[in-house]
């Protein structure tokens, strides 16, 4: 490892104020499951670490009938995984963190750090926009509440400011007749960084299709919105005809690129099977 | 760089030192306490090797630094032995199945398979395979030490009832 | 041979170096720690081919905690071989430590000591290096241009690492003209890496009186000990090599690494000891890969399935230096000759040099990419004619008395028994004629394929080998046995301890192991080439058996009988027909009025030729056709392997290389980028080996069909074995449950895709 030095506010304004003032080289610490091979594998250059798990308060998984899930910033994927508020409401999020790497990563990792990582490929990103998340964050001169499908400004970057502290995301309750699905394409069953992350939320009354997104994950610079997809899907009655025509609209929709992984093509090829297959899974695990 | 005083227990023995913040959890275990039986396979959390158990959780020790581990409880390969004399039953059946060759995986799928036994000690296939998957052995082709830890489990789980018995 | 009763052979005893594994008490290299220890850490190229035209190194050495620096200003020029197998002429002087020229991306440039591994890296970012990039050769084809530029000023020239390998045996042009069928097609292979879990890891430590002592992860210490004296102008007894636990090596451990020299010369150039450990990353930018190859196969056949012709070239790809091309050339190009019976075969082997990491030794020594192509044609055979796969092996299979690769009959043979035995148990025909659809996912098809090898216990005859084992009875009737083999984790030091146990007729747990100090133990070659049991195994077993005879004249003389009237089981000496007259084998040794104490020590020494072991390969795969992903469901892996020493020992060398195997069938390939010459995925998450999520069900058999006179009752080797059969078996499953033909590794999911494409294009065509 490279060396560094280590800070531990105990408050979020004490974090933010030592990160704008050490200034370059500054970051936040959360699971650093990620942070660390960064550093390692000199992908990033680390002159100060400022640990955000002394802060009081950002531990907390709630949940309620009206606003929903809302778990803190060090909130563990684990620790997510574990707690019985995903089941039978957010089964995408909970294969999505099934999915990341491993148990003992996932019992470091913080899904918030998952998600300010800002990767394409991130497993919890996906399912976080099909549903709707919202990041709230603290800043001196007051928090802000950003839906998630704005937060992300391109791979690696958000729009967040310098200073600024991810404290939790919420997550809405589920509506009536909601279906769901997270389906993560990879060469390995586990141990696996998403070649394409595909999550469905589906709002489905009598057989009819009212409400849908479609989020689609390392095939762009950013994880994606599939709007004219979930278009097609929305008003349907999801027949093998308009699961067909979605998959080949999120083939449109999606702007993958080549690397060792997988091509670009196959990548949009998958967006498409998975698309399809996901939405097939959601309507079998009714919420 | 600054050192930090850090109290942390291991295998039941309370240990203090000083280590530097960037420190890695793996470093001070294996260098300033001497406990070299955890392994760095990777050092960026992809082989399980370094695999120990804080505070009732397996992590990996390379994507933790020392100094988060204040005043946690740890345990490690050294430790799963009941007593010096007596193996553990996941040890006992790694032996006897063939379950570690080069053994430098061991130390990492012993731990992670402990706290599998813990939780469940009659797994399924399915449910070894999950929970060893960030564990990586190029050895043994996972099959022995996929046997190891049923036996080890159905032991476990008579052992248990027969104490309740008792 | 005469019928034994085993006693120990044959049972699966506790591996003793086990309980130090799974208590963590083992020690592996890195595990040591000295006073003073100073941490090593090597500046890598980014660049695939340049001179170097200026390193500064002056920032790096006034970086506080620096001890030293290493360029090539600073290092004995000393031309020497990566692959320093001292009894073989197959060796390709092609190295200096430290040279001004880059020959690969990650070849290392400049090394640095310092008092933290911390302050070690962050000091190679302060040196300087200017380069002259030259044009770079990426892959085979570009090496065998006629413009290509030299990476090498040694060699036969062309970027050739040695000259052409040619082997012809019979009319190749008559066995041709015999055919009723001729086959021709052109296969090729990735990139995959051994990834034994342990990262290389030395340590050097120089005395007062000049004397090396250097622990090291390495499969060959004494070939270490050679190379380190020879280049650094010592004498043996001046270089001590010590290895404890190791953390695999898969032969790539076999090679004297840059950074074993660099870490030797830092140590002595600060008067302290140095460790040097590479990081994950570094084990596959400085480590040994498979070679990638090129190969072309024509073969003829009869109606009825019989092999005419056989016509082979293949090209490997070395990389930057030559390491083990020589003997991977020759073993691999030999390979063709036998594995299915040909009289006529044409045979011509070559490796080049690329500007890519180091090819090397990596189990399936060559024969992994020759035996794929051969066992895929050979379907491809089975298929035109009209005959079962598995039959069609059958016919051809290498039979007793035929010429084997290494130009010996073969003796003992295990094929046709592994081939017979397999179709019942996997019950083949009833597989085969079964639904290749799957009830519960209509994208999926099943597939059922076959896949042969054999394999040679010992490198000979491309070298020399001997095996030497010291077996000493103390006094109080233990015995300890001194062995220079390696212990990678294949539990050798326990099978041979089994073999003196048994050969001496004292119980297993009597017997200790002292191995991994070349000052201690006797010479050894290294552990490689399917050998250790083999090899030592019979050296330990002639050095028990003359300890047992030099035990009973002891024990005779304190009897009063002759020696011949006694035996030795299970540590007591009897005296043949009067059952109350023994004593205990500590009895023997020990102190008696009139005779002190004794221990005694006897010594074996073995040259093998050369035995093979056999196996077929029995696989489901299950394709989906939508996303391209193949998962292989099941493995019955049927091998022959002479005697049985360690049941499970040998079952988990057979289980652990079909995980290898499967992953460089499916998904592993260290990939270099074409154009630049950088790795792109030097790290494991993206060099994707198979985990436990992926692993199928394997049923292992293993037949002890044809025991071998030269090992130890009949014992032969298993280690490479496993590796081999299972590619072209995965393969041909595939073509059984999608009808796309793959003549490559890995084959991916876009390729099965892309298969399935042209497959529906070339039928709507026909239609």
């Amino acid at each position: 490892m490279r060396r560094f030095e280590y800070h531990e506010p105990t408050s979020l304004k004490e974090a933010s104020q030592l990160l704008t003032s050490l200034g370059e080289g500054a970051y936040f610490l959360a699971g650093g499951t990620d942070l660390f091979v960064e550093i390692r594998e000199r992908l990033r250059q680390v002159r100060h670490l400022v640990n955000i798990k002394r802060v009081p308060g950002l531990d907390q998984i709630e949940w309620s009938d009206q606003t929903g899930l809302r778990f803190g910033a060090q909130v563990t994927a684990g620790q997510l995984e574990a707690s019985g508020y995903l089941n039978g409401r957010y089964p995408n999020l909970r294969a999505a963190l099934k999915a990341l790497a491993s148990i003992q990563v996932r019992n470091r990792a913080t899904v918030v750090g998952n998600v300010c990582r800002a990767s394409p490929s991130a497993d919890t990103i996906p399912p976080l926009i099909a549903d709707g998340a919202v990041i709230e964050t603290y800043r001196p001169g007051g928090g802000r509440h950003i839906p998630l499908a704005e937060f992300f400004a391109g791979p690696g970057r958000t729009v967040l400011e310098p200073g600024e502290i991810v404290i939790a995301v919420t997550v809405p309750p589920p509506a009536q007749g909601s279906h769901r699905a997270y389906l993560k394409h990879g060469r390995r069953k586990a141990m696996e960084l998403a070649t394409v992350g595909v999550a469905v939320s589906l709002e489905v009354e009598d057989g009819l299709c009212t409400g849908a997104r479609v989020a689609l994950g390392a095939v762009g610079p950013v994880v994606l919105r599939a709007p004219q997809t979930e278009a097609i899907l929305v008003g349907s009655r999801l027949d093998a005809a308009v699961l067909n025509a979605a998959a080949e609209q999120a083939m449109q929709e999606c702007t993958p690129i080549s690397n060792v992984r997988a091509s670009a093509e196959y990548r949009r090829e998958m967006v498409g099977v998975l698309t399809r297959r996901a939405v097939m899974l959601a309507l079998e695990e009714a919420a | 760089m600054n050192k930090i005083h850090l109290e942390i227990t291991v295998n039941g023995e309370a240990r203090s030192m000083m280590v530097e913040g960037h420190r890695s959890l793996l470093d001070a275990l294996r260098e300033e306490a001497g406990l070299t039986g955890t392994k760095k396979g990777c050092d960026v959390g992809d082989c399980g090797a370094c695999t120990v158990i804080v505070d009732g959780r397996p992590v990996n020790a390379c994507l933790m630094l020392a100094v988060e581990a204040q005043g946690a409880e740890i345990l490690t390969i050294e430790g799963l032995q009941p007593d010096p004399d007596t193996l553990h039953p996941l040890q006992e059946a790694f032996m006897e199945h063939g379950a570690s060759q080069c053994g430098f995986c061991s130390p990492g799928i012993l731990i992670m398979a402990k706290c599998l036994l813990d939780r469940n000690p009659l797994p399924s296939d399915e449910e070894i395979r999950f929970g060893l998957s960030g564990n990586i052995c190029r050895c043994t082709g996972y099959t022995k030490i996929f046997d190891a830890i049923r036996t080890a489990g159905r032991r476990m789980a008579a052992a248990r009832a027969q104490s309740v018995e008792a | 041979m005469t019928k034994h009763e085993f006693r120990i052979v044959g049972k699966s005893v506790k591996r003793q170096d086990v309980i130090e594994k799974i208590t963590g008490e083992g020690r592996y290299t890195g595990d040591y720690h000295l006073p003073g220890l100073l941490s090593g850490k090597i500046k890598r190229a980014e660049i695939a081919h340049a001179r170097i035209r200026r390193i500064d190194v002056s920032r790096a050495l006034a970086y506080p905690g620096v001890k030293a620096v290493l360029t090539h200003h600073d290092v004995p020029r000393v031309l020497h071989y990566g692959s320093p197998h001292p009894r073989s002429a197959s060796c390709t002087m092609d190295q200096y430590i430290l040279d001004d020229r880059v020959r690969f991306w990650g070849e290392g440039i400049a090394a640095v000591a310092a008092v933290s591994e911390e302050i070690a890296d962050e000091a190679l970012d302060l040196i300087e290096v200017e380069y002259e990039p030259l044009p770079a050769v990426l892959d085979i084809d570009a090496a065998q241009a006629p413009d290509a530029p030299l990476i090498h000023d040694v060699g036969p020239g062309g970027n050739l690492v040695i000259p052409p390998v040619h082997i012809e045996r019979g009319d190749v042009e008559k066995g041709f003209a015999e055919a009723d069928l001729i086959l021709e097609g052109e296969f090729s292979g990735g990139r995959p890496v051994p990834t034994y879990m342990e990262p290389n890891v030395c340590i050097a430590d120089w005395d007062g009186s000049n004397k090396l002592t250097f622990w090291t992860s390495t499969q060959t210490s004494f070939m270490v000990r050679g190379a380190l004296a020879e280049v650094l102008g010592l004498p043996l007894n001046k270089v001590r090599v010590l290895v404890d636990h190791m953390g695999g090596g898969f032969g790539a451990k076999q090679d004297l690494f840059q950074h074993e020299f660099l870490c030797a010369l830092l140590a002595k150039k600060c008067r302290r000891p140095v460790k040097m450990e590479f990081t994950r990353r570094e084990t596959f930018l400085a480590g040994r890969s498979r070679h990638p190859f090129r190969l072309w196969l024509r073969q003829g056949f009869r109606k009825d399935g019989t092999l005419t012709a056989r016509e082979m070239k293949i090209v490997y790809e070395s990389g930057a230096y030559g390491s083990h091309s020589p003997g991977v050339t020759n073993v691999g190009t030999a390979s063709a000759t036998s594995l299915y019976r040909c009289e006529n075969v044409r045979l011509d082997g070559r490796a080049v040099y690329t500007n890519t990491p180091i090819a090397g030794a990596y189990r399936g020594y060559g024969v992994v990419q020759t035996y794929f192509a051969i066992d895929i044609q050979m379907d491809e055979a089975a298929e035109k004619l009209g005959i079962d796969p598995a039959g069609i092996r059958l016919r051809n299979a290498v039979r007793e008395g035929d010429i084997a690769p290494s130009g010996h009959p073969v003796v003992g043979y295990g094929l046709e028994a592994c081939i017979r035995h397999g179709i019942r148990a996997f019950d083949w025909a009833g597989k085969r004629a079964a639904d290749r659809h799957d009830p519960a996912n209509p994208a999926i098809r099943k597939g059922w394929g076959i896949g042969c090898e054999m394999h040679g216990s010992s490198a000979y005859p491309g070298i020399k080998e001997q095996g030497n084992a010291i077996v000493r009875m103390n006094e109080d009737g233990s015995v300890t046995l001194l062995t220079g083999a390696a212990g990678l984790g294949t539990g050798a030091h326990t099978a041979l301890a089994q073999i003196v146990a048994e050969e001496l007729g004292v119980p297993f747990e009597t017997v200790s192991v002292v191995h991994g100090d070349t000052d201690v133990v006797p010479w050894d070659i290294g552990a490689f080439a399917s050998h250790t049991t083999y090899l030592v195994g019979s050296a330990a077993k002639m050095a028990a058996a003359e300890l047992r005879q030099r035990v009973l004249a002891r024990a005779a003389e304190k009897l009063q009988e002759k020696p011949g009237h006694l035996e030795m089981v299970e540590g007591v000496i009897l005296v043949q027909g009067q059952p109350d007259r023994s004593i205990t084998v500590a009895e023997a040794m020990g102190p008696s009025r009139g005779i002190p104490a004794e221990h005694l020590v006897a010594s074996g020494s073995y040259m093998p030729t050369k035995s093979y072991s056999f196996a077929a390969h029995f696989v489901e795969v299950a394709v989906d056709t939508e996303t391209g992903i193949i998962e292989c469901r099941k493995v019955m892996p049927v091998h022959d392997v002479g005697r049985v020493i360690h049941p499970v020992a040998a079952q988990g060398q057979i289980e652990g290389g079909i995980q290898q195997g499967i992953g460089h069938t499916l998904t592993e390939d260290y990939v270099i980028d074409r154009t630049t010459g950088r790795s792109l995925n030097a790290g494991l998450v993206d060099y994707k080996m198979p985990l436990s999520m992926d692993m199928p069900d394997i049923e292992t058999v293993i037949l002890e069909a044809a025991p071998d006179p030269g090992g130890p009752w009949g014992a032969k080797g298993v280690g490479e074995d496993p590796i081999i059969a299972i590619g072209p078996a995965i393969a041909n499953a595939v073509y059984d449950a999608i009808g796309v033909r793959f003549h490559h590794y890995p084959i991916t999911p876009e390729d099965v895709l892309n298969g399935l494409r042209r497959k529906a294009a070339e039928s709507s065509a026909r239609d």
